[in-house]
């Protein structure tokens, strides 16, 4: 029998050898989702931008618990281990508000933005900033009572969050959410207390229209950009590792499904921007328009809440309006945000 | 002349509140969760603006259904001065709707034909309200309508008809909105594609025909969505080796492009601990 050699698949298969060993991780979890794809991406476009996709931990960011505060360091108990970070006197503190790292202590869940000032001695660390116990919500109000809440976050894994507004922030928090009743959108930072947030800011001016209400997008006419400027906000880990790089995209293709959950993205209206439709695992590249830094950062959850959303962030300048990509807290930090901050002005490009 | 404009008024106005109700009916069943309550059901709270809605879309069908059927012999009378009173009275309430609506929401649209009345409310919007109430007032006690008699008065009712078809024209911002996305159409990256669709493009590919003897199975084991292009994997076999064929499905339209890549993978899965990488952000 004739053995049929087609010559010009011998060209076209990639072989196993020609790739990162992380694709072999890729059956199971977001991160090799993203690698997997990626690289059946490389096979069809023969683009080497699959290298970008070993999965990679943040390179700047570290979060974990502090196992003790020293007057030079932190010791840190992380996902490697047990690790010191020196402090300075320019090391700045978050906890609640800005305060010095002797506020901080043990048992403490904290995010660290660090650099290595003297490339000869790798180990040595120091932190530039610090967040503890630092959170975020997002969503619809669905139940209120004087200053206590409960917020639909639209997320699977934590559905309904129980914010509590800190006495000392009810009215910073007043002037720029003034509908606090069921129905309206909250946007909220604060620490975490045990099954509660304690909101000490708002993250964002409440939109004056109802949730699900947002206005309609403007027709889209042409080819869409290459490069769309907005908003980047950031949101808790979650069931995420603490310490993935990844955004929350406003604009899941609806037709396709969550190849893990099977679930279709959620409905989060039309929203006021138009973006171009992806799936979980494709990459944009987001850069942070006040610190300059970019990063390729793989789409790892549904970010469809931000739809209705049709802020500015005026941290360098206004950005136009809508939200382009809601963070993970170890990707926003590592490209130079600032979580107190909740935002900052960015562009995005579709990666490939 | 008077009597064919009277005439013609009961089913120019059964069309337009037909197709008010079938416009707003179809931008209630296509919209997301952002368009719910247009015009001046955005005035009443927000838990009864979704039955206001039903209701007076149910009672544009009703009158609009109700003028043609009382147009002839059968409904005269009764039945008939009911429904154009009723219609009077519906547009009536419509002018004061569509000011109320102006003076508080002045950035909300009338809603009257669903998507494409988007346009904030303005004098034109309630002029046209108002002459087609008088529209509906000058119907009742009209005679039963019958077939022109002759040529000439059929071409009479006609001009009369256009006549009036081009004055609410140029009352409705409608037509200016209807002509933007008539000549709109969504760049590839913004629409919406069914996996269905991009499934038979593919299927009916060349690429599909040359490579369909490689695939063992005929279900994806992964689609996934970049923009203009739309990703398919099929599990393969090549040589006696595990392959993974990859289509990628452009979403233009018509004999989009469809381009293919295999990747080996052969055969089990490795289990590797974790390797740090030297890719910096």
């Amino acid at each position: 029998m004739a053995w049929r050699w087609p010559q010009s698949h011998f060209r076209q298969v990639r072989h196993k050898t020609d790739f990162p060993l992380d694709y072999y991780r890729a059956t199971s979890g977001t991160p090799d989702l993203c690698a997997r794809r990626a690289l059946l991406r490389s096979a069809v476009f023969d683009a080497r931008d699959h290298e970008l996709w070993s999965y990679r931990p943040a390179t700047s960011v570290v979060t974990g618990v502090i196992a003790g505060v020293r007057e030079d360091g932190i010791v840190l108990d992380s996902r490697r281990g047990t690790e010191l970070f020196t402090i300075s006197p320019a090391t700045a503190t978050w906890l609640g508000a800005p305060t010095t790292p002797a506020a901080l202590r043990p048992g403490d869940p904290v995010i660290i933005r660090h650099r290595t000032p003297d490339p000869a001695a790798p180990m040595r660390r120091l932190a530039e900033c610090v967040w503890a116990r630092i959170g975020r919500v997002t969503g619809t109000i669905i139940a209120a009572y004087e200053r206590e809440f409960l917020v639909d976050t639209g997320s699977h894994d934590r559905p309904s969050q129980h914010v509590v507004i800190a006495p000392a922030s009810a009215r910073q928090v007043q002037v720029r959410f003034p509908k606090l009743a069921p129905g309206y959108l909250l946007d909220v930072i604060g620490t975490r207390h045990g099954d509660h947030l304690l909101a000490v800011a708002p993250a964002t001016a409440q939109p004056p229209y109802r949730a699900g209400h947002s206005p309609a997008p403007p027709l889209v006419n042409g080819p869409i950009p290459a490069c769309i400027s907005g908003s980047v906000v950031w949101h808790e880990p979650g069931d995420e590792p603490p310490d993935m790089l990844g955004l929350g995209y406003p604009a899941l293709d609806p037709e396709t499904t969550d190849p893990e959950t099977g679930d279709q993205p959620a409905d989060g209206g039309t929203g006021c921007v138009r973006l171009p439709y992806l799936s979980l695992g494709a990459a944009v590249r987001i850069r942070n328009e006040c610190s300059d830094r970019t990063a390729l950062l793989p789409v790892t959850s549904d970010g469809a809440l931000h739809r209705q959303f049709c802020d500015r962030c005026v941290k360098c300048g206004t950005s136009p309006k809508g939200r382009l990509a809601d963070l993970t807290m170890a990707a926003f930090v590592e490209l130079g945000g600032s979580l107190e901050d909740g935002c900052f002005n960015a562009t995005m490009t579709l990666a490939g | 002349m008077l009597a064919t404009l009277r005439e013609v008024q009961i089913p120019m106005l059964a069309v337009l509140l037909i197709g008010g109700c079938a416009a707003k009916a179809r931008s209630a069943v296509t919209a997301r969760a952002g368009t719910a309550g247009t015009g001046p059901t955005q005035m009443f709270p927000v838990r009864l603006r979704r039955p206001a809605a039903i209701a007076l879309c149910a009672t544009e069908l009703a009158l609009g259904a109700g003028l043609l059927l009382t147009a002839g012999r059968a409904g005269q009378g009764t039945p008939a001065f009911a429904v154009r009173v009723a219609t009077v009275l519906l547009f009536l309430t419509a002018v004061g709707a569509l000011q109320e609506l102006r003076a508080r929401r002045p950035d909300a649209g009338c809603g009257c034909f669903g998507e494409l009345s988007r346009t904030p409310v303005s004098w034109r919007v309630i002029t046209r309200a108002a002459l087609l109430c008088a529209a509906a007032l000058s119907s009742i006690g009209v005679a039963p309508l019958r077939m022109p008699d002759s040529a000439e008065q059929a071409w009479l009712t006609l001009a009369v008809a256009a006549a009036e078809i081009a004055a609410l024209a140029a009352l409705s911002p409608e037509v200016g909105q209807a002509m933007i996305r008539l000549s709109h159409a969504d760049p590839c990256e913004l629409r919406d594609v069914p996996v269905a669709r991009t499934l038979t493009a593919l299927r009916a590919s060349r690429s599909w025909r040359h490579y369909q003897e490689f695939l063992i199975a005929t279900a994806p084991v992964d689609i996934w969505r970049e923009g203009c292009w739309r990703f398919v994997v099929f599990p393969g076999e090549l040589a006696s080796r595990q392959v993974e064929v990859v289509f990628a499905v452009h979403l233009s339209g018509r004999r989009a492009p469809v381009r293919v890549g295999m990747l080996d993978t052969g055969g089990q899965v490795a289990h590797l601990g974790d390797e740090p990488s030297a890719t910096a952000v």
